[in-house]
């Protein structure tokens, strides 16, 4: 029942393996600043001289050096130095699908979570309210509110603009937005979420994935095309709904079977599509052992191999 | 930034998962598995003894797990008028800021507070005492520091502590010391030739046993030591999760989230077949049945006998191992 492991120790040679030999870790040299040129840093390491470069983001300067205060790729742009970190939270662009979790209620507004660096913003303006999709707001719909979003509430919206600070503001005015249920949630990194030409799969084994360009990721129970909510008329009961339908124990198991995998592969960054999430899903029906046999051991390093070899 | 509180749906799934027939978790566990647990000891150098403790990582790059530094650090102490003889123990937690990014600092200092208690009011307590930690009867004695740090909180924090203290107790080594006394130098008064004068002779009438070790010194290296008596006797806890009438083992933070109460249980096996309750703390807002309640309990002691039987047996193998590794360093410095 209970099983005690050691840390996996690290080979001294790990780094260097994973790293391309192109790049060239000698600090004194300064090929980046030709063009083309890839170098990684780490936090502290001076770059360049400020006198000749202007510091861009991940930099600072001290002592008319310019710093980097992130580890990543170095880029030059013209005079500007940038660093390129290897591990940030997400980037909003316009247009971009995200999932996010309602943290506060606040006049007209929701803030939601979306991993990014400030709380995103979601109008009651840009949701769809009850009774006609094209419909003015109300007063009541404001006293409200929560019983369309609640604190906790998953939603899965657009990005639609951008406010002075940076902080983005997202709508669901869609119909294949809005809140979810049916499912469990993942956590990847954002940087392995590219950018697809629909980030709403549905997978054959009756899961359905919306990959959330943040790197959250709702894995939940597959409804049929014609059975979604709100298709001929907007439906505000269903669409707000909190209740879950009955979901059987096969797609419990297929739900937990996708978590698990995307787990693993995000643990060796490797980019989701809906191409590998079926290889990977396919593996493991093969893989003798059970769900919960995918997270130990060295299930995952097989995994990823054979993801790898059919590259 | 991860935020504690769930939704409604979230909740419901969980709950009708674990009260599904089978029982069906999010990771595809059952309801009582644990998940893998990662142990190392002697993780940090000054300490008189350490573990690494993490619950669940990945085991590619071992994210997304709770994650314990526990360091025993010994004091030496002077007693002062009638405190404990004996020496004492004191547990501090830390949290991490970056372990509960969504709390605010205070909402972070009240959580350590309420750990510390439960962690210290169990260890600290006289029936687990360990019986070397005094020096000099009544002057000085060891005060044993016991640091736990969580640096990453992916549930099941109370069981991950009471793992990482007892790993860290475990390996913890006390200097040995010997009692130095003073006495009065006897070349003086022989100086002074033939004359005949009684000197420091002890009357045969004095009985009193009076210890005049005044202080100490150390024959060994710092890291030589013995073990703390009664290692075996430091507890292990279980924290059963309860929805309705089930209760599940090792809940992630969803599922933290979504269950309303907890009960923590404490037990100190001395004998491996007599266990003690050394604490028990019902978390949460639910109530609970009498009868109900024994029979948690009762549960709880084939958990923590488990867990006690395989973390002895992972912590004599790290003794090993770590004894091997020093061997293999001195063979090749030659």
């Amino acid at each position: 029942m209970f099983e005690f492991t050691s840390f996996r120790q690290h080979a001294d040679n790990q780094f260097s393996q994973n790293v391309p030999e192109d790049i060239d870790m000698n600090e004194d040299d300064e090929d980046f600043l030709e063009t083309g040129g890839l170098k990684l840093t780490w936090p502290g390491e001076s770059l360049t001289s400020a006198q000749d470069y202007m510091r861009g983001h991940g930099t600072y300067v001290d002592n008319e050096e310019v710093i980097a205060s992130v580890c990543g790729l170095v880029e030059r742009v013209n005079k500007l130095i940038t660093v390129r970190a290897v591990r940030t939270r997400y980037n909003p662009e316009v247009g971009d699908l995200v999932v996010g979790r309602i943290t506060e209620v606040q006049p007209r507004r929701w803030k939601v979570d979306g991993n990014s660096r400030q709380d995103a913003v979601l109008m009651l303006s840009s949701v769809n309210l009850p009774g006609g999709v094209q419909r003015r707001k109300l007063e009541s719909d404001e006293l409200q509110m929560r019983s369309f979003f609640e604190e906790g509430d998953l939603l899965v919206a657009e990005v639609q603009a951008f406010f002075g600070d940076g902080t983005m503001s997202l709508h669901t005015r869609s119909l294949s937005y809005g809140k979810l249920r049916n499912g469990q949630l993942v956590t990847v990194p954002p940087i392995l979420v590219r950018r697809l030409k629909s980030h709403f799969i549905s997978l054959p084994c009756g899961v359905d994935l919306i990959l959330g360009l943040n790197g959250y990721i709702w894995v939940s129970k597959h409804v049929k095309e014609n059975e979604r909510e709100g298709e001929e008329a907007f439906d505000a009961e269903a669409v707000y709904s909190n209740q879950n339908d009955d979901i059987d124990d096969s797609t419990r198991m297929a739900i937990s079977r996708v978590t698990n995998l995307i787990t693993i592969l995000a643990s060796h960054s490797i980019p989701l599509t809906d191409t590998i999430l079926l290889d990977a899903y396919d593996w493991s029906l093969e893989y003798e052992g059970d769900v919960k046999d995918l997270l130990q051991g060295d299930a995952g390093d097989a995994l990823v191999a054979t993801i790898l070899a059919k590259g | 930034m991860a935020s504690s509180s769930i939704s409604k749906a979230e909740k419901s799934y969980i709950q009708a998962g674990l009260l599904a027939n089978p029982p069906r978790r999010a990771d595809g566990r059952s309801l009582h598995d644990f998940r893998a647990i990662s142990l190392e000891t002697g993780v940090a150098p000054l300490s008189n003894g350490s573990a690494r403790l993490r619950i669940g990582g990945n085991p590619h790059d071992g994210s997304g797990g709770t994650d314990i530094l526990a360091a025993v650090k010994l004091e030496v102490e002077s007693i002062q008028g009638d405190a404990l003889d004996g020496g004492r123990i004191a547990c501090n937690v830390s949290c991490s800021p970056s372990a509960y990014s969504h709390l605010s600092s205070g909402a972070l200092e009240d959580l350590q507070y309420d750990l510390t208690m439960v962690l210290h009011q169990t260890l600290s307590h006289p029936s687990l005492h360990p019986k070397n930690l005094g020096i000099i009867p009544r002057k000085k004695s060891w005060l044993l520091n016991l640091d736990l740090l969580i640096t990453a909180d992916a549930g099941n924090i109370y069981d991950a502590l009471f793992l990482a203290a007892r790993a860290a107790l475990w390996d913890t080594k006390v200097p040995r010391t010997r009692s130095v006394e003073y006495k009065s130098p006897k070349t003086l008064s022989s100086a002074s030739g033939d004359m005949d004068i009684d000197q420091d002779t002890t009357s045969g009438f004095d009985t009193r046993n009076v210890a005049h070790a005044t202080d100490f010194e150390l024959p060994d290296y710092w890291d030589e030591g013995e073990i703390l008596e009664g290692r075996e006797r430091w507890p292990a806890a279980i924290t059963l999760n309860l929805v309705n009438t089930v209760h599940f083992l090792d809940a992630t933070l969803h599922e933290e989230a979504s269950c309303a109460s907890r009960l923590l249980v404490v037990h100190s096996y001395e004998s491996p077949t007599s266990p003690t309750v050394q604490s028990i703390r019902l978390l949460g807002s639910d109530e609970l049945s009498i009868p109900h309640l024994k029979n948690l309990i009762k549960e709880a002691e084939s958990y923590t006998k488990a867990m006690v039987t395989s973390l002895t047996a992972k912590l004599e193998d790290e003794n090993f191992r770590r004894n091997q590794k020093a061997r293999e360093r001195f063979g090749k410095r030659k």
